[in-house]
């Protein structure tokens, strides 16, 4: 049987068995889809070849199957992130109700985005991508009725995305008469040139699950409720999925465009660029009032595919490098956070900062995984976050001529640094209060997955040319040639580098010799005193006494940058569902569904079909 | 061999330059506001004395890891930075690697130390070093935006992001960037009063109101080193701040002793007169709130960082 079937079939096969498990033997619904995921990553990366196409027809209409190198990065992203958060998720779901139900929808999710990168046709495209929201959408509402509201703001905003989509792919169909994406790409569908709405329908479809500004507005709650070892794969890999076919539009944009600098081109660059850098603006100054950690995490991953969204938006291949860079990295310690946030909520019930502290101590590894990704957030060196911020920097400055937006783009990044605090501080340091003390440190099977990813991110950070390799060939797929790449050095285009070789081996030996000058008869000897064993202006705090500092943490701030708090997306599409609800109401009122009403209206017309005889029927 | 021994060489020799001047710019710094504020004031080696005594004392108490951590992270900084911005352009016995690392690189590598502090700050427990640290992240929401802007023009006018490359350019053409851009520099300038944190900017430590606010809950050799790293942290910027727009220091061509001792004269002349910019603003000027600060940096400061970035698109 062919590859690419095979594993469709795997993973509905999966889907259906671990559900049917579920019914026998509750424990083992979590391992079916941990075994379903790892047997296809096995199948996947052994049996398929890239570049390889597989032909078949359906009703009709032709289909093809395969995977591109471009394409090929995002599965790796895919298959390898959804294979640890499936690990997690085994002990993390272990005391919820309806496994089945959860666990099927999350092996369809992933079933979607495989979906999505093995089609090479639009109509397969559409319905994967279709499996995959809906999938997700079921995922958001498991809560019930206290994640409802969630669901239905996604569900709108995946709804206006899908029709946006699908009204696209009819255009293309009836103008180039082809559903083969890179038949559609070739005779120029996408080149803003004929069809200006093809390219840019398809971009509002794919800015949806994307969570670009002004339709993010699903995202932090739809985030934030479903369960974490799901949003792990929602944030980091499923997003992705918006990025992956804006990079296919983009490029086609700019590569395959006949004036590099025409009109249109320069304004989809600009608009796409500003709407990328708000979204990453906004996004952090709401992520940094946040008192519960997922919420906090939640905003957080809509400003950074504003990062993402802004390197891709130049175009040029510096950019677009460091798009595809941070878009996998994001999904690392996206993912290791989501999975951060869900360990502290298993072993202590909630995840509101205002409530826990000090939990550095219980959990020390949970803590390493938090350390280790907050670090790569927030692009400090010498972590591979810092690698795709580099290269997403001097992109803008030394190739798109876009200066502001590198500021908008600074502010962003410089205000990350306070909500990475704010999470680190919030749920591990600070006070340790009495009702943490029974705390304790996450299984096993939660930790292995978290740690590895902290130590992806490590490596990344001496050797990015690991993840350059894919991408360069990637980007060669999208019509970038000559992408230049080194295992540990970055260059711009101006010839200046940073070498994160050079730059670990300092940071490496310079740690090596304060630790050990600071350990050598430091530590030794020394007992840990509580966290109420403080100067506390010369007096000494009672056990009872609170010190704990979690509320409006960053008042100072929100009071310096009180102008911007007031725009909030939310509530002009709040204001607009309102407006509409009214007019709605309105109709209502015509339609009472009583008999009278309607023979009322039939006579209003016929009246004022008689007092307007002579002016409408005029001979 | 020979060649990697004379590199260590350099970066140690590096490391006890930055941090020797660093200290007795401070303890200068403690005797002219002592001044100034007409008491007598302690010596100019203050500093030296009591970092000896710091780092003489054995601590009895621990504040778990993280705490543990704080001042490494700042060392790591530091050193890390100071390795890699020029110290005398192209002199012999400071190698150095700022071919290796750019200006993007020193941006984000500057800001490593104080945030790991902030984690050790937070794991004491203590509300004061929260607070803080939530005053000392905001501000420098502040104050990177006018720095980030200024270093924007000078990269954009130049076409370069290196700053051995903006010392050679001025050292080649004789122009120091603070005439070619003056609105970068001034804006520079202004984020500098916030870099350094003394008064009206001294929000962070605040003396007598968040009982030295992230430091509170070190002792001791931790203390100490912080106290080193500031000390390095001090020099670093004013010397990026040379290099960056008051032509830099020394010569390319000659790195004999006598014209290594000239640079080095040069340097710190240039250095301790930068120094005194935000010294003297101190002086004259009384705290001011957290949001007042923030607001401070987005107003003339970010104007003029916007003028110099449009006068460096347009020159």
């Amino acid at each position: 049987m062919n590859i690419f079937f095979l594993i469709i079939l795997i993973f509905f096969s999966g889907a259906i068995l671990s559900f049917i498990i579920n019914k026998i033997a509750p424990k083992f619904s979590g391992i079916t889809t941990f075994l379903t995921i790892a047997v296809v990553s096995f199948l996947f990366f052994t049996q398929v070849e890239i570049n390889s196409i597989t032909q078949f027809s359906l009703g009709g209409i032709q289909m093809q199957f395969g995977v591109n190198n471009y394409t090929y990065i995002f599965a790796i992203l895919v298959l390898g992130l959804s294979l640890l958060a499936s690990l997690y998720s085994i002990k993390y779901m272990q005391d919820k109700g309806r496994l089945g139900y959860f666990y099927s929808n999350f092996i369809l999710t992933v079933t979607g985005m495989m979906g999505i990168i093995f089609s090479r046709d639009f109509i397969s495209f559409f319905i994967f991508w279709e499996i995959m929201t809906w999938s997700s959408y079921l995922i958001v509402i498991y809560d019930g009725a206290r994640s409802s509201k969630s669901g239905l703001k996604y569900m709108i905003f995946s709804a206006i995305g899908a029709y946006a989509m699908l009204t696209a792919i009819v255009s293309i169909k009836g103008s180039y008469g082809t559903f083969i994406i890179s038949e559609a790409i070739e005779n120029g569908a996408f080149n803003f040139t004929d069809h200006i709405y093809i390219p840019i329908m398809l971009l509002i479809g794919f800015a949806v699950k994307a969570a670009l500004m002004p339709l993010h507005v699903w995202a932090p709650n739809a985030y934030s409720k479903s369960p974490m070892s799901f949003t792990a794969i929602f944030s980091g890999a499923m997003s992705k999925m918006g990025i992956l076919g804006m990079g296919l539009v983009l490029a086609s944009v700019y590569s395959h465009s006949t004036d590099e600098n025409a009109f249109n081109v320069l304004i989809l660059r600009q608009i796409l660029g500003w709407l990328g850098g708000i979204t990453a603006v906004m996004a952090t100054i709401y992520a940094l009032i946040q008192t519960d950690a997922k919420k906090l995490l939640a905003y957080s991953s809509v400003a950074q595919l504003g990062y993402i969204i802004v390197g891709l938006s130049t175009g040029t291949k510096l950019g677009v490098m460091a798009a595809l860079f941070l878009a996998i990295i994001h999904a690392v310690f996206k993912g290791a956070l989501f999975m951060v946030a869900g360990a502290v909520e298993r072993q202590v019930g909630t995840t509101d900062m205002t409530k826990i502290s000090g939990l550095i101590r219980k959990m020390p590894y949970t803590f390493f995984t938090a350390l280790v990704s907050i670090i790569a957030l927030a692009g400090l060196p010498p972590l591979g976050g810092f690698v795709g911020k580099w290269m997403l920097y001097e992109a803008l400055i030394t190739e798109s001529n876009n200066y502001f937006l590198v500021i908008v783009i600074f502010f962003s990044s410089t205000a990350a640094f306070l909500y990475s605090y704010r999470f680190l501080f919030g749920l591990f340091l600070g006070q340790e209060e009495k009702e943490i003390e029974h705390v304790k440190e996450a299984p096993v099977t939660m930790l292995i997955p978290m740690v590895i990813l902290a130590l992806f991110l490590i490596v990344t950070g001496v050797y990015p040319g690991i993840l350059f390799e894919p991408i360069a060939q990637g980007m060669h797929y999208l019509g970038y040639s000559d992408v230049n790449w080194d295992m540990s050095i970055l260059v711009n285009v101006w010839g200046e580098e940073s070498n994160m070789f050079y730059i670990n081996l300092t940071i490496g030996v310079v740690f090596v010799v304060i630790f050990l000058f600071l350990t050598f008869k430091g530590l030794k000897g020394t007992r840990y005193v509580g966290t109420k064993d403080i100067s506390s202006s010369g007096e000494i705090p009672t056990e009872n006494e609170n010190l704990t500092f979690q509320l409006d943490f960053f008042k100072p701030f929100q009071r310096a940058a009180a102008p911007l708090y007031k725009r909030s997306m939310n509530k002009i599409w709040n204001d607009l569902g309102n407006a509409l609800e009214a007019i709605f109401d309105f109709t209502r009122r015509i339609y009472t569904g009583n008999g009278q009403t309607y023979a009322l209206f039939v006579i209003i017309f016929l009246v004022i079909l008689l007092i307007f005889k002579n002016t409408l029927f005029t001979n | 061999m020979e060649d990697l021994a004379l590199k260590i060489f350099g970066a140690i020799l590096t490391t006890i330059l930055g941090f020797t001047v660093g200290m007795t710019y401070g303890g200068i710094v403690r005797k002219l506001t002592a001044r100034v504020q007409n008491r007598y004031g302690p010596p100019f080696y203050q500093n030296f004395l009591d970092l000896l005594k710091l780092q003489s004392k054995n601590s009895n108490i621990a504040h778990g890891f993280m705490g543990h951590m704080a001042p490494v992270w700042i060392i790591i900084a530091a050193v890390t930075v100071l390795m890699f911005i020029p110290i005398l352009n192209g002199n012999l016995w400071f190698p150095n690697m700022s071919f290796h690392g750019d200006l993007i690189f020193l941006l984000y590598m500057m800001v490593f130390g104080s945030l790991g502090m902030a984690l050790g700050a937070g794991q004491s427990g203590n509300p004061n070093s929260a607070i803080g640290v939530s005053r000392g992240l905001s501000q420098m929401v502040g104050y990177e935006i006018p720095f980030v802007l200024s270093l924007v023009a000078l990269m954009i006018q130049y076409e370069t992001t290196s700053v051995q490359e903006l010392t050679q350019i001025q050292h080649e053409t004789g122009i120091w960037n603070i005439f070619s851009n003056p609105f970068a520099f001034l804006a520079a300038l202004f984020a500098s009063l916030g870099m350094f944190r003394y008064a009206p900017f001294d929000i962070v430590g605040a003396p007598a109101e968040l009982a030295s606010g992230p430091v509170s809950e070190f002792g001791g050799k931790y203390l100490g080193t912080m106290m080193s790293g500031g000390a390095i942290f001090a020099f670093i910027k004013l010397t990026l701040y040379v290099h960056l727009f008051l032509g830099g220091a020394g010569n390319p061509d000659n790195s004999g002793i006598i014209a290594t001792l000239l640079g080095l004269g040069v340097l710190l002349i240039k250095t301790f007169t930068l120094y005194m910019v935000p010294v003297f603003y101190g002086w004259i000027n009384p705290r001011y709130r957290t949001e007042q600060a923030i607001r401070y940096f987005w107003g003339w400061p970010t104007a003029l960082g916007i003028i110099g970035v449009i006068w460096a698109v347009y020159s």
